[in-house]
């Protein structure tokens, strides 16, 4: 059989199935599940979602401190018991704070479900936060966080977040040593008692689902109701500072960490399926024009990305690299080459279509069994969107041209209005 | 259970298949039988720089990338001590144009001086970026230094250091390629979307008429056991101590390898551990503390790395691990705290096969082994392990002669 080598086989066209079948619940208290049934393997994964993120907290580190002591203790079982218990029947958890959620995901053995919710249910609704245990996390924290100003990339990117949306909101605010004294178990209770309402609980759940999962959940959570608490207005307000360069000085250090961007829209406007498709031309994938320029052809990093990020009140856009030292000028000026070329040259069919077919690829992987879909679902849920915003992002990545490509860089890669964070 | 097939190709090709019909994707994972062990010592983290070099493009095909995200896939690549692996995921219709690309590299990439001369620079980005220019980046480099006297594992994947991938020559890459990335070296997996039958024709057609070239047998220097203990001081810029022990053990396929692997776990698994229960959360001593096998082919380490609290003595938090350690041996080990990391291996191997991408690795690093329906059978191997058998392990493993210490001090902390 002769076969040629340099000619490409076809590629046909492919199809990711978006409108996934997904199951809402409203349990007798008012809690939301959200059902994902697939998969071939009998193991699930749920995640319980709160409006418990940083962005509720009216000082800095009380929505992670109380996410974190979650599982230090609880009415019924000691820190180490409970570790233990999870650990005895395979159940994996991660607790986790978003700038607008927090909760936790577990996933474990279908087999297991019942103790799965029953130690759920100690965790979220009947943490006691023991002030030895939080001493320890406390301790812990200001340790790594120590570890964590070494690095550059952290410099920069704290830094970042403070220069675009300011330090009196905690989006934009740095934590800084002596806030990891300020905690104490009647705070976090406080936050706890206000944000972890059993009845204000979303959860979503996917896997091969058994068939009881439902009844179960009513058993353990359908008739938890809690107090009604009266919650105050944070004051926190966003304002982005006026100084759009800033280093952070490193001694020592042998690469120089930049973050340049600013805040954009988020999911809920009209062109951000179209920002994302920019931001993947940019800098979004290997392929990018980034990547191509600054690591493949100038061999002056060995990675540098863009991404756009919705959150709540606002959205951001940021372009990540490290650089070699003596590279850091030539970098940047290569940076802000590539995004006047954006806004000033149409793309090239030829690279339309690269991007176009990546982005279909990923939208299939995006829905590939059930935990993927899990996440993606939360990813627009979470701003009051539904699955609908897939198919809107689909039909920008079928149809999007060259001139709406310009019109979207002028529009929101304005380089006057980017702030240039180093740290190195 | 995962089903497969195999069969192998009259060049010398090993091919594995799972058909996964949940899926629209298929993975296709190819390992190439080549790590860092088999570099000469005078230029390290070549094998990794090669597996740099495989992307930029191969004979016939001037770019790699390219093609594949036309076919919307994704892909990406790892190398480590013993194995350079290459994988992507595509959908299922498209996936002969993984077989085009994988099978023009597997016959000649595209080198040149230029390309080399840009991924060098690349590459020694990459070992500031994640080893020189981060605290404690160095730990693991300077503990296998010291660990292994002569077997390579003695230096890291990514070079013993900058300058040998500043000398890297265009003729050492060729000849790297030349002597490793032969076909009786690779393993080509296939999981997801796709037939048994299908995956034959492909492989057949794009792999089939790569000449077959015989790989030379490996003959590595044996480590000499250890009798004797071994301790290294440094002092850095970074804001606390941090201890690091290594031990030396078995082969992957040694008969201690399960019994050492769930050890590790119940010293340091997650916040259940023992040492995590006395060491953090008793003794508030360490900040964090961790311990693993590294599941290397040949004899490996037994890994335990802590992050002391600020004002810790590292000599007092040393011997409060080795008391932890030496109740192994005291058989103070309960048949519910060895069914407790049984159950979470158990529940980790099935949560980790709802991946083909993982389902295709570990395929093939079984085959690698010689046994791809190992795969089936670990659960089994993990539940045969006895208290009994922790304890002779300890015993015969963690003991001081057989241990290297390296006390990472922070320069403040005088």
């Amino acid at each position: 059989m002769v076969i040629q080598r340099h000619i490409q086989p076809p590629v046909f066209p492919f199809d990711a199935r978006i409108l996934v079948p997904t199951e809402f619940v409203y349990l007798h208290n008012g809690t939301s599940l959200f059902l994902i049934n697939a998969g071939t393997e009998d193991v699930m994964r749920m995640e319980f979602v709160f409006r418990a993120g940083m962005v509720r907290e009216y000082l800095p580190l009380l929505a992670t401190s109380t996410n974190m002591m979650l599982t230090e203790g609880s009415e019924k079982y000691s820190s180490e018991e409970l570790n233990s218990i999870l650990d005895y029947y395979g159940i994996f958890l991660n607790l986790s704070v978003e700038k607008d959620t927090a909760g936790l995901t577990v996933y474990f053995l279908n087999k297991h479900i019942e103790k799965a919710l029953e130690l759920i249910d100690e965790i979220l609704f009947r943490p006691v936060f023991p002030k030895k245990e939080l001493n320890i996390l406390m301790k812990k924290r200001v340790d790594w966080y120590r570890v964590s100003r070494e690095k550059v990339q952290n410099l920069a990117m704290d830094q970042f977040f403070e220069s675009v949306f300011g330090n009196h909101h905690p989006y934009g605010r740095q934590v800084c040593e002596r806030d990891f004294d300020g905690m104490s178990p009647s705070l976090l209770k406080d936050f706890h008692a206000k944000f972890y309402k059993p009845e204000k609980m979303t959860v979503i759940i996917s896997g091969r689902i058994p068939e009881q999962t439902v009844g179960l959940f009513e058993n353990y959570f359908g008739a938890q109701q809690s107090k009604e608490i009266y919650i105050e207005d944070s004051g926190n307000f966003i304002k982005g500072a006026n100084e759009k360069k800033k280093h952070i000085e490193k001694s020592g250090a042998l690469q120089t960490a930049f973050r340049i961007g600013s805040s954009t829209i988020n999911k809920r406007h009209p062109d951000y399926p179209g920002l994302k498709f920019l931001n993947v031309i940019l800098g979004g994938f290997f392929g990018s024009r980034l990547m191509k320029n600054i690591r493949e052809e100038k061999g002056f990093t060995y990675g540098i990305h863009s991404s756009v990020s919705s959150m709540d009140m606002s959205g951001f856009k940021v372009i990540s690299t490290e650089v070699g030292k003596n590279k850091s000028d030539q970098a940047a000026d290569e940076i802000y080459k590539e995004i006047r070329l954006l806004q000033t040259k149409p793309v090239e069919n030829e690279e339309l279509e690269v991007v176009r077919s990546y982005m279909s690829g990923n939208m299939i992987r995006m829905f590939d069994g059930p935990f993927a879909i899990a996440e993606s679902f939360k990813a627009v849920w979470e701003f009051g969107l539904d699955y609908n915003y897939f198919v809107r992002l689909m039909n920008t990545i079928r149809t999007i041209n060259p001139d709406e490509i310009l019109r979207l860089a002028n529009t929101y890669y304005n380089i006057g209005d980017l702030y240039e964070i180093t740290a190195g | 259970m995962i089903n497969f097939s195999r069969f192998s190709l009259d060049n010398g090709l090993r091919v594995i298949v799972h058909e996964d019909r949940s899926t629209p994707l298929v993975a296709m994972n190819i390992l190439y039988d080549v790590g860092s062990k088999d570099e000469d010592p005078a230029i390290t983290g070549l094998a990794h720089m090669f597996e740099h070099l495989m992307y930029c493009g191969s004979v016939n095909i001037p770019e790699y990338d390219l093609p594949l995200q036309l076919a919307g896939g994704e892909n990406n690549a790892f190398t480590n001590n013993d194995i350079t692996d290459y994988y992507l995921t595509v959908p299922a219709e498209n996936i002969e144009t993984g077989f085009w690309l994988e099978s023009d590299r597997m016959l000649e990439p595209g080198l040149s001086q230029k390309k080399l001369d840009i991924q060098k620079n690349v590459v020694i980005e990459e070992f500031k970026q994640r080893y020189l220019n981060q605290p404690y980046g160095d730990a693991m480099l300077l503990l296998r230094r010291l660990a292994y006297t002569v077997h390579p594992y003695r230096w890291p994947t990514i070079g013993m250091d900058i300058s040998h991938l500043e000398n890297v020559t265009l003729e050492n890459v060729m000849s790297f390629f030349a002597l490793h990335y032969v076909t009786d070296n690779a393993i080509l997996a296939l999981t997801g979307n796709i037939t048994p039958g299908r995956a034959y024709d492909l492989a057949a057609k794009w792999f089939g008429p790569i000449p077959g070239r015989a790989s030379s047998p490996r003959s590595l220097p044996k480590e000499p056991d250890q009798n004797q203990k071994k301790n290294l001081t440094v002092e850095k810029n970074v804001p606390s101590d941090a201890l690091y022990k290594a031990w030396h053990m078995g082969p992957r396929l040694s008969e201690d390898y399960y019994t050492l692997d769930l050890s590790t776990d119940l010293l340091a698994g997650g916040e259940s551990g023992r040492l995590y229960n006395k060491l953090v959360r008793e003794k508030n001593l360490f900040s964090e503390i961790n311990a693993y096998i590294t599941s290397d082919t040949d004899p490996g380490l037994i890994i335990l790395s802590g992050k002391l609290m600020k004002g810790t003595d590292i000599y007092k938090a040393e011997n409060a691990v080795n008391e932890v350690i030496n109740e192994l041996k005291d058989f103070a080990l309960t048949s519910n705290e060895l069914e407790k990391v049984k159950n979470k291996f158990e529940s980790s191997t099935v949560l980790s096969n709802t991946s083909i991408l993982n389902k295709a690795l570990n395929l093939s690093i079984y085959e690698l082994l010689g046994d791809t329906g190992l795969i089936n059978r670990e659960v089994e191997s993990y539940r045969a392990v006895s208290r009994k058998m922790v304890q002779d392990a300890a015993i015969r493993y963690l003991n001081p002669e057989n241990c290297t210490t390296l006390f990472y001090l922070s320069e403040g902390n005088k």
